[in-house]
C-alpha cells in the first residue's frame, strides 16, 4: 500500500468530508472579529438557581453537587450549540422553531393588552358604535293560543277563534308546554320558545285586542299584546360588564394584529406563484 | 285526615315557595337582580360538559380556544375555531358549564410552552417533540398521553401536583374571574365546575362538578385530582368538605357509563360486598343526576336488556364493545352496570333491601366537546376535539385520528343537551332545579317536555290549566308520587317540537319495576303519537313507523309527517300498588339527516354503508317514582 492509495482511500471517507466541510466553515467564519457577547458563556448566579430549581421541581429535592455540575454542564453545551446552530443559519426553514418564535411574539403583544383597563370613555365608545347591541330588548306582555301546524283547516279554525275572542269568549287551544301568558318577555325568550320568526310578527300587533294568527316554527297562533316597553338606550351602568368583555376581547385581537402589521411594514413581501 | 293533613302540607310548601319569590336574588357584585316565577315557566338549554384549551387532552388534540371564547361562543359569538374556520350557534344557549379536566388542569400547554431545555422526563421530551411537529404529532401524542393514563405510566412529573400548584392555583383563579365576567344572571348562566376524571384500568367512572356559588366560596378549593384513585369516596368527602367549610353547594355528576364496563352503576359497594344503605344514601345525595347521553355515544338503553325495545341501542354503535380507552372488552355481564335504564332498575331492586335507592337519579344530556364549541346540532357540529373539526376527511377517520383507538368518528354522536324547568336563569335556580331533577336530556333538538305524575288527571285536565294542576295536585319530573293515592297512577304529558326542528314521531313511557319475587321489569308503552287515528292505528301492539321525508342529497327533510304538539294523559294500565316502580318519557322525532349527512353534501361525499345518514333524535326525561306506602 503506497501512500497514495492512503490518501486515495481517506478522500472517499464521507467522515473525511465531513470534517473537510466543516474546517471550511471554520476558515470562512474565522475571519469575522470575535464578538465578545457571542463567544463568552457565563454561568452565573442567576443561571445555576435556575437550573437547580426546575431540578427542584422534578425531584422535589436539592441536586448534589455532581448534578449540579453536571446540569451546568449541559446548560453549556445547550449554549454552545444553540449559537453555533444560530451562527450556522440552522434555525432558517425549521418550522418548530418558526412557529415558536411566533407564538411567543404574539404572546408579547395579548399580554401588554391585557394589563391595560379600559376607561368609561372607551367602553362609552364601544355602546355608541353599535347601541342596538347592547340595548335592554323592548319587552312584550302578551297571551298566545297555540292551534297546531300551519295548514287551510288551522287557518279557518283561527278566523273563527278570533272573532269568538274578540266578542269576550273563550276558545280552546292545544295544550302545549309553553306558558299562555308572558309579561315582560325579551326579544330572545320569545326567540328561544317560539322561534325568530313569531318574534318578528309580534311587532307589528296592535296593543290590547286579539288578533293572528301568527306563524312560528311550531305552527299558527292567536295574540293579544297586553302590554308593549320602549326600547330603551343602553346605559353603561347597566351593561358595563357585557362591554368590558367585548372591549377586552376586541383588544387582545387588536394588540395583536396592530403588532403583526406594524412588524409587516418594514418588510417587503414578494409573493411568487406559478404561472 | 290524612287528605287534609297534605293539602296542609302542600300549602306550607307553596307558602314557602311564594315567599322564596318574592325575594330578589341579588347575584354577586352588584349584577343584575333576577325574579323567580312562582313555579317553573320556562326550559334553561345548557351543556354540563364543556372542555377547553386547560383540559390536558383537548390542548393536545389542538384545542387553542380558552374558556373566554367557550362562553362567549355558547353567549352567541362568532368565533374563529382551532382549526381556522368561523364558528357560530344558531341559538344561543342559556348556561355552560366548563368542566376541565381537573387532573393536571393546565399541564398540557404547560408542556407545550415550557422552554425545551427544562424537560428532563425523557417521555414528556418525546411528547413536546411530537406536539410541536403540528397537529398529527399533537394527536400522536395525546393518544400516547391517554394510553400512559390508562397504563399509570404518566411521567411523576407531568402531573406531579405539588409541582403543578402555583400554575394550577394562577389558572383556576384566572378561570374563576372569567366565568365570573360572563355569568349575567337573568341572560346566561355560567357555572364554576370540573371534571373529576376517576378511572380504573381505563374503566370510565368521571364526574362532572358543578358548583351552585361563585368566587368567593369557590376560591376555596381548586379542582380535585383523581390520581391514583380507584374508588369515589374522595371526591364525595371532598364535596362534604366543600359545603361544610364555606356553606355552599356542589353536586356531582356522572358520564358516559357507557364505557364504565359495569363500574358506573353497580348493583354491590365497590368492593363487591352488598351495597350498605350509607353507601347509597351518600350517592343518591351527591349525584343527583347523570348524563344520559353526549358525543360518546348514548347511555340510555342497550339492546342486550332491553331486546323488545325497538328504539333501545341509539347511539351505542362502537361504545359498547370496549371501556373508554378501548384497553379492556366489554363482556355481556357488564352492561347492566352501563346503561341508564338498568340503573333505574337497580335502584329499586337495591331500595327493596335496603330503604335507599341510591339510582334515584334524573337525567341530562350535555357535549363534552373538547373544542372549547357546544356544538351538538347535526347541522353545526364542530366534533368531539379539534382533530375532527369540520373537514372532508373526519366521516371516515378514526376517533382520534392516526391512534387506533377501535372507534371511528362517524360513532360519535352530534349530542347532546340539558334541558332545565328552573324558575329563573340564575346559578341558584338552575342549580336548584338539577338538585331535585326538574331537567332532561335531548340528543341536540330543543323539545319542550313536561310531564306531572298524580293519582287523578283526567284527559279534560289538559283543557285548563294543566300546569298549575300539575304542581299543584302531582308532582313534575324527578319527583316521587305522593303516597296514599288510590288507584292506578295518571300522567299529564305534553311535548313540543323544536320551533327550528323536526315534527314528533312519538312519546312514549318506559315504566321499570319490582315484581314480588323480587326481579325487575321494563315496559315501553306508546302513548300517544302522530295520526294514532288515522293512517297510523296501532296494530298487533305495535305501531307502524313514521315514514321518512329525507332527501339524502340536499341533506334535508320536510316537516310533512309527523306533529309539531303532542299532548295525553297516561294512566298505567297494569299497576299494581304493592310494587316499586318508576316511569320516565321518552319523546321521538321523525327521521332527520346526521351530522355525517350534512358533511356528505358540504363535501361531496360517497360514504361506506356501514355510515349512519339518519336518524331519530330523541328527548329522555328523568323520572318519575313509586313507592309502595
Amino acid at each position: 500500500m503506497t501512500i497514495n492509495d492512503t490518501v486515495r482511500r481517506l478522500l472517499r471517507e464521507p467522515l473525511v468530508h465531513f470534517l473537510l466541510a466543516g474546517l471550511l466553515v471554520f476558515i470562512l467564519l474565522s475571519g469575522r472579529a470575535p464578538d465578545l457577547g457571542e463567544r463568552r458563556i457565563v454561568v452565573d448566579e442567576r443561571v445555576v438557581a435556575g437550573l437547580v430549581g426546575r431540578f427542584q421541581d422534578s425531584f422535589r429535592r436539592l441536586p448534589t453537587k455532581e448534578e449540579t455540575d453536571g446540569l451546568i454542564r449541559d446548560w453549556v453545551q445547550d449554549q454552545v450549540y444553540y449559537r453555533e446552530a444560530l451562527v450556522l443559519g440552522l434555525d432558517q426553514g425549521d418550522e418548530v422553531v418558526v412557529r415558536r418564535m411566533r407564538r411567543k411574539m404574539e404572546g408579547m403583544a395579548v399580554a401588554e393588552a391585557e394589563t391595560q383597563t379600559p376607561s368609561d370613555a372607551e367602553l362609552q365608545a364601544l355602546i355608541d358604535n353599535d347601541p342596538a347591541r347592547y340595548a335592554e330588548d323592548p319587552r312584550i306582555s302578551f297571551e298566545q293560543l297555540y292551534l297546531g301546524a300551519d295548514s287551510p283547516d288551522t287557518r279557518r279554525t283561527a278566523e273563527q277563534q278570533l272573532v269568538l275572542l274578540r266578542q269576550g269568549k273563550s276558545v280552546p287551544a292545544l295544550p302545549i308546554p309553553l306558558p299562555g301568558k308572558f309579561s315582560n318577555a325579551s326579544g330572545a325568550d320569545i326567540a328561544g320558545q317560539f322561534g325568530d320568526e313569531f318574534t318578528l310578527g309580534l311587532r307589528n300587533l296592535p296593543a290590547g285586542q286579539w288578533s293572528g294568527p301568527i306563524a312560528s316554527g311550531l305552527g299558527l297562533h292567536l295574540v293579544r299584546v297586553t302590554e308593549r316597553g320602549a326600547a330603551e338606550p343602553p346605559k353603561l351602568s347597566k351593561v358595563r360588564q357585557r362591554v368590558e368583555n367585548d372591549w377586552r376581547a376586541a383588544a387582545a385581537a387588536k394588540a395583536q394584529g396592530d403588532a403583526y402589521s406594524r412588524i409587516l411594514k418594514g418588510y417587503d413581501v414578494v409573493i411568487e406563484l406559478p404561472k | 285526615m290524612r287528605k287534609t293533613i297534605t293539602l296542609a302540607a302542600l300549602l306550607l310548601t307553596t307558602t314557602a315557595l311564594v315567599s322564596g319569590c318574592d325575594k330578589l336574588e341579588q347575584a354577586v357584585g352588584g349584577k343584575a337582580e333576577v325574579k323567580n316565577t312562582a313555579y317553573p315557566e320556562q326550559v334553561f338549554w345548557g351543556d354540563t360538559h364543556l372542555h377547553t384549551s386547560n383540559s390536558v387532552d383537548a390542548f393536545g388534540f389542538g384545542t387553542r380556544l380558552g374558556p373566554e371564547e367557550a362562553l362567549r361562543f355558547a353567549r352567541g359569538e362568532e368565533v374563529e375555531a382551532s382549526t381556522g374556520t368561523k364558528a357560530k350557534l344558531a341559538r344561543p344557549l342559556d348556561f355552560l358549564v366548563i368542566s376541565d379536566h381537573g387532573e393536571g388542569i393546565g399541564a398540557t400547554k404547560a408542556l407545550y410552552d415550557a422552554p425545551r431545555i427544562a424537560i428532563t422526563d425523557p417521555t414528556m421530551l418525546r411528547w413536546y417533540d411530537l406536539m410541536h411537529e403540528g397537529p398529527e404529532g399533537s394527536l400522536k401524542a395525546t393518544g400516547e398521553m391517554l394510553a400512559a393514563r390508562a397504563n399509570n405510566t404518566i411521567p411523576a412529573a407531568f402531573n406531579d401536583p405539588k409541582k403543578a400548584e402555583s400554575r394550577i392555583k394562577s389558572l383556576w383563579d384566572d378561570h374563576m374571574d372569567t366565568v365570573e365576567r360572563y355569568n349575567e344572571p337573568g341572560k346566561f348562566t355560567a357555572f364554576m365546575g370540573f371534571e373529576y376524571t376517576l378511572m380504573d384500568r381505563g374503566n370510565n367512572m368521571h364526574r362532572n362538578v358543578i358548583f351552585r356559588d361563585g368566587k368567593d366560596r369557590v376560591s376555596s378549593i381548586i379542582p380535585l385530582d383523581p390520581s391514583g384513585e380507584l374508588k369515589i369516596d374522595k371526591l364525595w368527602d371532598f364535596m362534604d368538605a366543600y359545603e361544610k367549610g364555606t356553606g355552599g353547594k356542589v353536586l356531582a355528576i356522572p358520564h358516559n357509563s357507557n364505557v364504565s364496563n359495569g363500574l358506573m352503576f353497580m348493583f354491590t359497594d365497590p368492593t363487591g360486598g352488598p351495597m350498605s344503605a350509607e353507601y347509597a344514601r351518600r350517592r343518591a345525595a351527591r349525584e343527583p343526576i347523570v348524563e344520559i347521553t353526549q358525543i360518546k355515544g348514548d347511555s340510555e338503553a342497550h339492546p342486550f336488556m332491553s331486546p323488545n325495545d325497538e328504539f333501545a341501542g341509539y347511539g351505542t354503535s362502537g361504545w359498547d364493545q370496549a371501556n373508554l380507552l378501548g384497553n379492556i372488552k366489554t363482556k355481556p355481564g357488564d352492561l347492566p352496570g352501563s346503561y341508564v335504564r338498568e340503573a333505574l332498575k337497580r335502584g329499586l331492586l337495591i331500595e327493596a333491601r335496603t330503604g335507599v335507592n341510591p339510582y334515584k337519579f334524573g337525567v341530562i344530556g350535555s357535549t363534552d366537546s373538547h373544542t372549547s364549541l357546544s356544538t351538538p346540532e347535526e347541522n353545526n357540529f364542530f366534533g368531539k376535539h379539534s382533530g375532527v373539526e369540520p373537514s372532508a376527511k373526519r366521516a371516515t377517520a378514526g376517533f382520534v385520528p392516526g391512534v387506533n383507538s377501535g372507534r371511528m368518528n362517524w360513532q360519535s354522536l352530534a349530542s347532546g343537551y340539558a334541558a332545565v324547568w328552573a324558575t329563573s336563569n340564575s346559578r341558584e335556580a338552575i342549580f336548584d332545579a338539577m338538585m331535585r331533577k326538574e331537567v332532561y336530556a335531548t340528543t341536540g333538538p330543543r323539545m319542550t317536555v313536561r310531564v306531572f305524575g298524580g293519582w287523578d288527571f283526567k284527559a279534560a285536565d289538559l283543557n285548563g290549566d294543566w300546569v298549575k294542576a300539575g304542581y299543584a295536585r302531582g308532582v313534575p319530573m324527578g319527583g316521587t308520587l305522593k303516597a296514599g293515592g288510590t288507584g292506578a297512577p295518571s300522567f299529564v304529558i305534553s311535548a313540543l317540537k323544536d320551533p327550528q326542528d323536526a315534527n314528533l314521531d312519538r312519546v312514549q313511557v318506559v315504566k321499570g319495576w319490582v315484581d314480588a319475587a323480587g326481579q325487575s321489569h321494563e315496559q315501553v308503552f306508546d302513548v300517544i303519537w302522530s295520526e294514532m287515528d288515522g293512517s297510523r292505528k296501532a296494530a298487533g301492539g305495535k305501531i307502524p313507523a313514521v315514514g321518512d321525508t329525507i332527501d339524502l342529497a340536499t341533506a334535508t327533510y320536510q316537516n310533512t309527517i309527523g306533529a309539531p304538539t303532542l299532548a295525553t294523559v297516561w294512566s298505567d294500565p297494569e299497576f299494581d300498588p304493592k310494587q316499586r316502580a318508576f316511569y320516565y318519557v321518552r319523546v321521538l322525532q321523525i327521521p332527520t339527516p346526521t351530522w355525517m349527512a350534512y358533511d356528505a353534501v358540504k363535501y361531496k361525499l360517497t360514504l361506506p354503508p356501514e355510515i349512519p345518514l339518519k336518524h331519530q333524535e330523541r328527548a329522555y326525561t328523568s323520572a318519575i317514582w313509586y313507592k309502595p306506602s
